[in-house]
């Protein structure tokens, strides 16, 4: 699926392979990087041998049961455990709130039981009597912003935000031959991880094992510590294998805390993983986005100016910011951020924080904007680009994106075709960071030939496990089984949570800077034996040979004869020059409305990303096509409702929650752009920031209506569709 | 879910008679909505009586109609030859029952006896008038997903069973069995609109009887239509569906029984549809001017007008598919 | 009208098939009691009772409540964690299994009315090493991510192929809608159905 993008990327930008150390620097002629090598726990998970957290049954183990506010905002008036305390198979029981502190959303935690089967934890939970008073709570923005709202965050329910003025706005539209001036916004989601949040928990003595569903093994060991009051040296966390974070799982959360003290009570190991209701209440979420944007642009299709006012509500006392505008170049601007806070679950970071969000607010303003001054959607993109850059390739990707997906096939705002059903195309671009460090890793090579790797990184899903295993054989010239990958433990060489698309700048360059130390280390002991000195010799085809003289060598498993009973046992870190910062992309949509439904069916979606260095081409791709469908979800789907008078979530369960299934998902074209001479950057959350604005405009474009807010559901593609006859949206 | 003591019944008779406990005592067929209740603690029976035993065949009838036992279940309902031939829009409806986990469990008895999917029944911490308590939630609350039709309360509800809509529009009796023997009711009159009195249920159904049994009269010459709208296309419950049984003379409808899920406590027959497709020519207009006649008497909630538009469109085109018309 | 009992159910035959016949004399086994007085159907529970299960051609034999679903009592009882649980309440997928043939949410099945079926997991589909031609299918086309909805979507697919040696695209598609992923792996799930119906059809 890779396609040429276009002329090589202009110099000038972070030349980042010149700086790499050279005997570090990555190779020009790789045999395994960029190439699709298949994952390595591929065989345990379709076997179901694979362990998670869940799946972790000790000897003696008890199942832990959290009791949790079913109230928005109330007083802990009493907690009275004794009932809970005598049911059959109670071990432990413990109370998280004390009377007289207060819960700010339903499912706080504040209360927790410990018994000898799951069903007698959730009987004896039941049995746990909670008195609250309850107190006013906003389950709004529209509330919690009211003249008239009640105060129940100290400091207000508003926070003023970020602030940022650029150039001079009244001057820019002074210069606007046309102005939009519209609201825009996105709604709360829940991060839905099929693996809920939770560990089992087995203490010996005054040390502690926790097998945790995290994306931060030595994060969650050291937050344990912590929270537990114990010595970080005492705590051991191990997550071979977690059924997904998104970026809601980075610690131990209560629940983990909740765990371990029931653990200690009870002298026993317990299990406690939330149910699918505690996991939409209790896990995180992404704060929803809301923006009154007015904007300007010339009469030649230039933007001149942008003034924005946004808030956002990321839950009891959390943040909601993103950035805006977006992309494309307001060269005068003006930008205020209100946090706004309710009686809900406190967001947590989601797969691209803020980007999706800011790039749906300022993307239909685009599409609205080309309109105004009749242009084509990327004809008008591509004239407000900032500068050209290996970061900002997106005028190549719009250019080879449009012929790839027939973009001169789209017809202008407003399917005419006869019928109900009505197809439209949109557009949109987005960027991120993707950079790492700080990583370290521990190499062994044995007398055997056996080659173990091992690094405290966890594997979330994206392939971690297996892009370090080819780090290593590439450089040790072994094909990938060759290479023992130990990962998801604490005890492991440091490495840091599997977030912001960091993962694999941060532990590729360590793996391939120890591998090659430890080859060195090799070398030297080979080198006698062929007559020749270390720096002249290459591993390769699962040889060692002198370089440009194949026959003039030994096989691996002999020239390990050489290594003796003490291992080639060797530490290293990340370093520089083997990885990068900033990546961009864009993404088409086609899209199908119902129009006397208001059914959005998303046909099909064209991603072009890079990601600099590609290196397992099959788990790059795959995160490409992860992240589309997670943005359909997002475009179409999910989300999180709360009812408006009582503040309690109506649908925390996978019924009404709704996910795409297989009938749902579009025909997916990805091309990953690889430019290895910026070496590895993250791929996790880019490809999912651009496809709900691409397909919001797909479907503007099939009905000639504007919707300003997500989801598109039926309902409101029905109301654009009336309001549209009736005098304009557009 | 609360602990429960489990029976398997020989026989409807010994069913009923495990029926009667001192306690709760609930039959439980495929499960697939009664387990999920009992998870979320809607209901906590003392005791589960086991109705899979019941009737699991489809036979025919000397009318020329069928039988179809409650214990049938819905996958094979779906792939029967016979309700194919006879009853096309039951195996219609059956073929989009949830996903083919659910199909593949769930019974005949169970679809028609499921209870409302509506979030604030289904959500513990809502205590609303089907749970003992005193108000209806949707009212001024989320409502976006319930009724457009029959809505004077004190429930608003949608009815969640896709066979029950092709059911009453072929004109079913559903065999009820009980202590005191069996009876019959029409599958129209066997779901109740709420009234304060009967709110807690959606049925004529006693605690202590069982329905065994859903029989078809014989189709006659009739054309049928069944269509349905749904937002999510993997597995996702109707926005709106119907079911119309068009009885013909020539080119022209003689009678109709035009029948609507999801949009009401019942499923809902519309006599201003029927009385728009008497004696018309079966087509395209006369699809549009039902449609608009179905919703006629629409009266919908603050969240749920786009609804109306989607029930709409769902008769107009299940009318267009018994002409044999395109839909869209 | 009496009713026939269509199945020629009778109590021994139940007896049977619970795998009771055993206990016919141990009346005092935990939890177990006539109904009404000697007249009726033997009650089961609500404590433990003796069950039996066929799970991957092996006979487990165990003691739960009535109220355990299929999928706890394999994955906590019997320690076969291939199935996962996701939703619990028959909305996802992640814990399909195979019973007499067809697939089931065994979360939303109780364990004692599976007795004397023939219940198959993504745990027995692997012959030693070799895999299923479905799980082959799987690692080789990249059908995965995280991991935790594959043993379901395997099992789906593996009773879809069963049931439509030569599926449809369409008829593929219907087949695995029960089934839900996060990740977002569809796209390769499908690829790797039609390579597993390829290879299955020889």
């Amino acid at each position: 699926m890779a396609d040429q993008v276009g002329a090589a990327p202009p110099s000038g930008a972070a030349q980042t392979a010149q700086t790499a150390t050279a005997r570090y620097k990555w190779p020009e002629k790789p045999t395994l990087l960029g190439t699709a090598v298949k994952r390595l726990d591929g065989p345990d998970k379709v076997t179901g041998r694979a362990r998670y957290s869940y799946d972790i049954n000790r000897p003696g183990m008890l199942y832990g049961r959290i009791v949790r506010s079913p109230h928005p905002h109330a007083r802990v008036v009493s907690v009275d455990t004794s009932a809970a305390e005598k049911a059959p198979g109670v071990r432990a029981v413990l109370a998280w709130k004390e009377p007289g502190t207060q819960v700010m959303y339903q499912g706080d935690p504040v209360a927790a039981v410990a018994a000898d089967t799951e069903e007698r934890a959730n009987d004896a939970a039941r049995l746990v009597r909670v008195r609250y008073e309850q107190l006013p709570h906003l389950n709004s923005v529209e509330q919690a912003m009211a003249a008239d709202a009640p105060a129940i965050f100290p400091g207000g329910n508003v926070r003023d935000g970020a602030k940022d003025e650029t150039g001079a706005l009244d001057d820019g539209f002074a210069k606007a031959a046309h102005v939009v001036e519209a609201t825009y916004s996105t709604h709360v989601i829940t991060h839905v991880c099929l693996e809920t949040h939770g560990c089992v928990c087995e203490w010996d003595g005054d040390k502690l094992t926790a097998w945790i569903s995290t994306q931060a093994v030595i994060q969650s060991a050291q937050q344990f510590a912590q929270g537990l009051k114990i010595p970080q040296a005492n705590v051991h966390c191990i997550t071979q294998y977690m059924g997904g974070g998104f970026g809601s799982k980075f610690g131990p959360d209560s629940q983990g805390l909740i765990c371990a003290k029931l653990a200690q009570q009870a002298k026993a190991p317990v299990k406690l993983m939330l149910d699918r209701k505690e996991e939409h209440l209790d896990t995180g979420n992404r704060p929803s986005a809301t923006a009154h944007i007015r904007a300007g642009v010339t009469s030649d299709g230039m933007l001149s100016a942008f003034d924005a006012q946004s808030w956002g509500t990321g839950g009891a006392g959390a943040p909601s910011g993103f950035p805006l505008p977006y992309i494309y170049n307001f060269p005068n601007r003006k930008r205020t951020h209100k946090d706004v806070f309710i009686n809900a679950g406190q967001q947590r970071a989601m797969r691209a924080p803020g980007h999706p969000q800011g790039c749906f607010l300022t993307e239909i303003l685009m599409d609205e904007l080309a309109d105004r001054v009749k242009m084509d959607p990327v004809e008008f993109r591509v004239k407000n680009l900032p500068p050209r850059a290996p970061n900002a390739m997106w005028a190549d990707y719009f250019t080879m994106g449009a012929k790839r997906f027939g973009w001169d096939k789209r017809h202008p705002t407003g399917d005419q075709t006869v019928g109900p059903i009505k197809t439209g195309m949109g557009v949109s671009a987005h960027r991120w960071g993707g950079a790492g460090r700080g990583s370290q890793s521990h190499i062994d090579i044995m007398s055997d030939g056996s080659v173990v790797v091992k690094c405290g990184t966890q594997d979330i899903g994206t392939g971690t496990r297996t892009i370090v295993a080819i780090v290593a054989a590439e450089t040790l010239g072994l094909p990938v089984g060759a290479v023992k990958v130990e990962i998801g433990d604490s005890v492991l060489p440091f490495s840091g949570g599997s977030g912001g698309s960091t993962t694999a700048a941060s532990v590729t360059p360590a793996i391939r800077s120890t591998s090659v130390d430890a080859l060195d280390a090799l070398f030297a002991k080979v080198a006698p034996t062929l007559g020749a000195k270390p720096e002249d010799l290459v591993a390769a085809g699962g040889r060692i040979h002198v370089k440009g003289n194949t026959s003039k060598g030994v096989a691996w498993k002999d020239a390990c004869k050489l290594i003796g009973t003490e291992p080639i046992s060797v530490d290293g870190k990340w370093v520089e020059g083997l990885s990068g910062s900033g990546t961009s992309g864009v993404q088409f949509a086609e899209a199908t409305v119902d129009v006397e439904t208001g059914v959005v069916k998303v046909t099909r979606i064209l991603a072009i990303q890079d990601c600099g260095l590609v290196v397992d081409k099959l788990t790059a791709e795959h995160q490409a096509l992860g992240g589309v469908i997670a943005a359909v979800n997002f475009a179409l789907f999910e989300d999180r409702l709360l009812d408006r008078v009582t503040g309690q979530m109506v649908n925390p369960n996978m019924e009404w929650y709704l996910l795409a299934g297989m009938s749902d998902v579009p025909k997916i074209d990805i091309v990953l752009n690889n430019m290895p001479e910026r070496g590895v950057i993250g791929i996790g959350e880019p490809p999912t920031v651009s496809t709900a604005s691409a397909i919001a405009n797909a479907v503007r474009n099939a009905t000639g209506a504007t919707i300003r807010s997500l989801p598109l559901h039926p309902h409101k593609v029905l109301a654009a569709i009336e309001q549209e006859k009736a005098g304009g949206t557009l | 879910m609360k602990a429960f003591a489990y029976v398997n019944p020989a026989n409807e008779r010994e069913a009923v008679a495990a029926l009667k406990v001192d306690g709760i005592a609930m039959p439980i067929g495929g499960g697939q909505d009664l387990l999920a209740r009992m998870k979320d603690y809607i209901d906590s029976p003392d005791r589960l009586v086991n109705v899979k035993i019941l009737d699991a065949s489809v036979t025919q009838t000397p009318d020329g109609g069928l039988r179809i036992g409650s214990a049938v279940k819905i996958v094979d309902l779906a792939e029967n030859a016979q309700v194919a031939k006879l009853y096309p829009a039951v195996v219609h409806a059956a073929g989009e029952v949830g996903t083919p986990q659910i199909r593949n469990q769930g019974t005949v008895g169970g679809n028609i006896n499921q209870r409302p999917r509506c979030w604030y029944f289904r959500n513990e911490e809502f205590v609303c008038f089907k749970k003992g308590g005193s108000r209806c939630f949707a009212v001024g609350g989320e409502n976006q997903y319930h009724a457009i039709f029959g809505n004077n309360g004190p429930s608003h509800i949608v009815h969640p069973s896709s066979l029950a809509v092709p059911f009453v529009a072929y004109g079913a009796k559903f065999r009820v069995f009980g202590p005191k023997g069996e009876r019959e009711v029409a599958a129209a009159d066997f779901f109740t609109m709420p009234t304060m009195a009967n709110v807690r249920k959606e049925n004529v159904l006693e605690d202590d009887e069982i329905l065994t049994h859903v029989i078809l009269p014989a189709p006659g010459a009739v054309k049928t239509g069944h269509y349905e709208v749904r937002y999510k296309q993997s597995h996702d419950w109707p926005l709106a569906f119907t079911t119309v049984v068009l009885t013909m003379n020539g080119n022209t409808i003689a009678s109709a029984r035009v029948v609507l899920g999801a949009v009401a406590p019942v499923p809902w027959r519309s006599r201003p549809a029927e009385e728009a497709l008497a004696g018309k020519p079966l087509n395209e207009q006369t699809a549009i001017a039902a449609g608009e006649a179905a919703v006629s008497e629409a009266r919908p909630m603050s969240g749920n007008v786009y609804k109306v538009q989607i029930a709409k469109t769902a008769v107009k085109r299940a009318i267009m598919q018994a002409a044999g018309l395109r839909t869209v | 009208m009496s009713s026939k009992d269509d199945q020629g159910f009778s109590r021994r035959n139940f007896l049977k098939t619970a795998g009771l016949s055993g206990l016919a004399g141990a009346v005092t086994a935990a939890g177990v009691a006539d109904a009404d007085a000697q007249t009726g159907p033997r009650v089961l529970g609500p404590g433990d009772v003796p069950i039996t299960l066929m799970v991957n051609g092996k006979r487990l034999d165990l003691k739960i409540e009535p109220r355990v679903t299929l999928l706890d009592a394999i994955r906590n009882r019997v320690d076969l964690t291939g199935n996962k649980r996701v939703c619990d309440r028959g909305a996802c997928g992640a814990c399909t299994m195979i019973v007499d043939g067809r697939t089931v949410y065994s979360c939303s099945t109780l364990a004692i009315e599976v007795q004397g079926k023939q219940i198959r997991t993504v745990d027995g589909l692997a012959n030693g090493a070799t895999l299923h031609p479905v799980q082959q299918a799987f690692c080789d086309v990249d059908a995965l991510m995280c991991g935790f909805c594959t043993p379901g979507f395997v099992v789906a697919t593996v009773a879809l192929l069963e049931k439509h040696p030569n599926a449809t695209p369409e008829q593929m598609r219907k087949g695995l809608d029960g089934n839900i992923c996060r990740c977002g792996t569809f796209v390769r799930i499908m690829e790797a159905a039609v390579k597993a119906k390829g290879v299955l059809r020889g």
